[in-house]
């Protein structure tokens, strides 16, 4: 029971699950000040080419290549964010995404990335967390269950206190001085400029943050899928983080992950949907627009399952 | 090779013009950037191509067809994307991603239609002239002679006709232009069907000079247009004619004196560029900044 419950290809959809919902925080912080970043798939790729990149040549180990790959993004999100985000949010909007296109073209063309074949090869979590299992004892596995699939719960496991973490912190984020100037600027710039908060700062915190959070996704997922080639990264990908915050919902953080999950479930449970993914995407995107601007989940939504189910609303 | 680079430039800018002057009549009117642009482009070029192929038409006939699909997919678009977000407050970034979502879907149609195969465009023009130490085809004189004309039709019909002003009066200020009794909705209308028929003509040209058709060609031309929006200052619409024009330019001299693998960059280095040093534009006024 437990062993077809462990099968490989539940455990990698959990995962894959679990780096989307990593990724819908990326974009829930930038779309928290009210601005939109079109270069989350891009500051992915940098992530995830860096961190491969650092492991392979350098031997550097997984945990401190994966960190390092999302300082990188951090560095070029503020050379892209610091003139489009002293600007209106198109501004932003269409830098990253010509930020996107740029460095997908970047890794296409440069020959340390290998070009178009990607990279592969990458140290990969199952394997390094295998090794570290085994010389703990368990090569055998353990209670039956195999020592591969020990290991891949033991990832699965990883990313979900990666995720907890970082739901954490957002949740915290959402209720200091910081999270409060953010709502602010989305609910007015102008007015939150008047107040006295510093708007252009605290829209490149936001900015920088998503970048980090999407860097590490990109680190995470090269070193979970062993290849990568800059087709992993291409507008198609930007658009389907987008579409976890559209979908689920980006005034709070539950909406984004909620996103992720169901789409990323759906096209497993849907396989002959799956052919036409994009198409129901974009249809998705302009559905969501025209009537639920919100996304499913909302303050509305909540609070609306707090009184039905009788309980008093904390917040 | 200076002159040489210089009218293959200027034949690859305007082309570029011709996509940036859609993204900027609807961005002067509505406010909004249309990221579906690309996409219609991408359909007029296979439309002109099919009816070239299929149909042997000539190529006036071929532009024509591809502008009418452009303008009744222009129509559609502001029906099912931009007209339904018109009436409620939402968020400014609300046009912005329901037209998002209609490029994807107008990109996995095409990919369905057409299959993701690059395909030539054949072409009746294979001579070519020589102006001393130039080098000019047909195709690209017909390619400067069909957008300088177009550019020019439309300055004209913008600066002269009645429905050309109250196209500008719906730029200057909606609810003023309403009031004055402009029918701002049929003007709406009409700015995206008409944005739209030039980005599907800019398709067939760009098909004509690439010689090649592909359901990428989108977001690779749309992202173009939309540096030329921000280089000739958001709404505006010389800035966008010449904005076009200079990035050709500088596009092909990057690649006959640099590096070709990264030719694409060069737009978006400018847009960089642009954002530290005049984030308005080159021919945008300070009031316009951001295009609010």
């Amino acid at each position: 029971m437990i062993n077809s419950l462990l099968n490989p290809y539940y455990l990698q959809i959990g995962m894959f699950v679990l780096i989307n919902a990593i990724l819908g925080i990326s974009i829930y912080l930038t779309l928290a000040t009210g601005q939109l970043s079109l270069g989350n798939a891009g500051f992915m790729s940098i992530g995830a080419y860096s961190s491969a990149l650092l492991t392979i040549k350098l031997g550097l180990p997984v945990y401190l290549a994966i960190p390092t790959g999302g300082m990188a993004s951090v560095l070029i999100a503020l050379i892209i964010g610091f003139p489009a985000l002293r600007l209106n949010g198109l501004y932003l909007a269409i830098a990253t995404l010509g930020f996107g296109e740029v460095v997908r073209v970047i890794f296409l063309n440069l020959k340390i990335t290998n070009g178009a074949l990607g990279i592969s090869g990458i140290p990969s979590l199952n394997v390094l967390t295998g090794n570290v299992l085994s010389t703990l004892g368990f090569a055998d596995g353990f209670a039956g269950i195999s020592l591969q699939q020990i290991s891949n719960c033991a990832v699965l496991l990883i990313l979900l206190v990666i995720l907890v973490l970082l739901l954490f912190f957002t949740r915290r984020l959402g209720f200091s001085r910081v999270g409060r100037a953010f709502a602010a600027i989305k609910a007015d710039e102008t007015a939150a400029q008047a107040m006295g908060i510093n708007t252009t700062y605290f829209k490149i915190l936001a900015f920088i943050l998503g970048a980090f959070i999407a860097g590490v996704a990109g680190g995470l997922s090269a070193h979970l899928t062993f290849y990568i080639g800059p087709k992993d990264f291409d507008y198609h990908r930007t658009v389907e983080i987008l579409i976890f915050a559209v979908f689920g919902g980006s005034n709070l953080v539950w909406g984004p992950i909620l996103g992720a999950l169901l789409l990323t479930l759906l096209p497993e449970f849907l396989r002959a949907a799956s052919d036409y993914r994009m198409m129901i995407y974009g249809a998705i995107l302009v559905a969501m627009m025209a009537f639920r601007p919100l996304g499913l989940i909302s303050e509305e939504t909540v609070r609306f399952w707090r009184t039905k189910l009788g309980r008093r609303s904390s917040e | 090779m200076f002159w040489q680079q210089l009218v293959n430039g200027l034949t690859l800018g305007s082309t570029y013009s011709l996509i940036a002057l859609g993204y900027t009549l609807i961005m002067g009117v509505l406010n909004i950037v249309n990221m579906a642009h690309g996409e219609i482009f991408m359909f007029g070029a296979f439309v002109g191509l099919l009816l070239v192929t299929h149909l042997k038409v000539n190529i006036f006939v071929a532009m024509l067809g591809a502008a009418l699909t452009g303008a009744i997919l222009g129509i559609i678009l502001e029906r099912v994307a931009l007209r339904p977000l018109r009436r409620k407050a939402v968020s400014h970034l609300a046009p912005l991603i329901s037209t998002i979502g209609v490029s994807i879907f107008l990109e996995s149609v095409a990919l369905k239609l057409f299959g993701p195969q690059s395909r030539d465009f054949p072409s009746s023009f294979t001579a070519a002239f020589e102006f001393g130490p130039m080098r000019i085809s047909l195709v690209q004189i017909f390619i400067l002679a069909v957008s300088f004309s177009l550019m020019l039709v439309l300055r004209f019909w913008l600066a002269k006709t009645k429905i050309g002003k109250a196209l500008r009066a719906t730029a200057e200020n909606i609810e003023t232009a309403n009031l004055l009794g402009v029918n701002t909705n049929k003007i709406i209308v009409l700015t995206v069907s008409l944005a739209s028929a030039l980005g599907s003509v800019a398709g067939v040209l760009v098909g004509l000079s690439f010689n090649a058709v592909e359901p990428t060609m989108g977001i690779t031309m749309g992202l173009k247009g939309l540096a030329v929006l921000i280089l000739g200052g958001m709404g505006n619409i010389t800035g966008a004619m010449l904005g076009g024009l200079i990035l050709g330019i500088a596009e092909v001299f990057s690649v006959a004196y640099g590096n070709s693998s990264y030719r694409d960059a060069v737009a978006f280095g400018m847009i960089i560029v642009i954002l530290f040093i005049r984030p308005q534009g080159l021919f945008g006024s300070r009031d316009q900044q951001g295009g609010k």
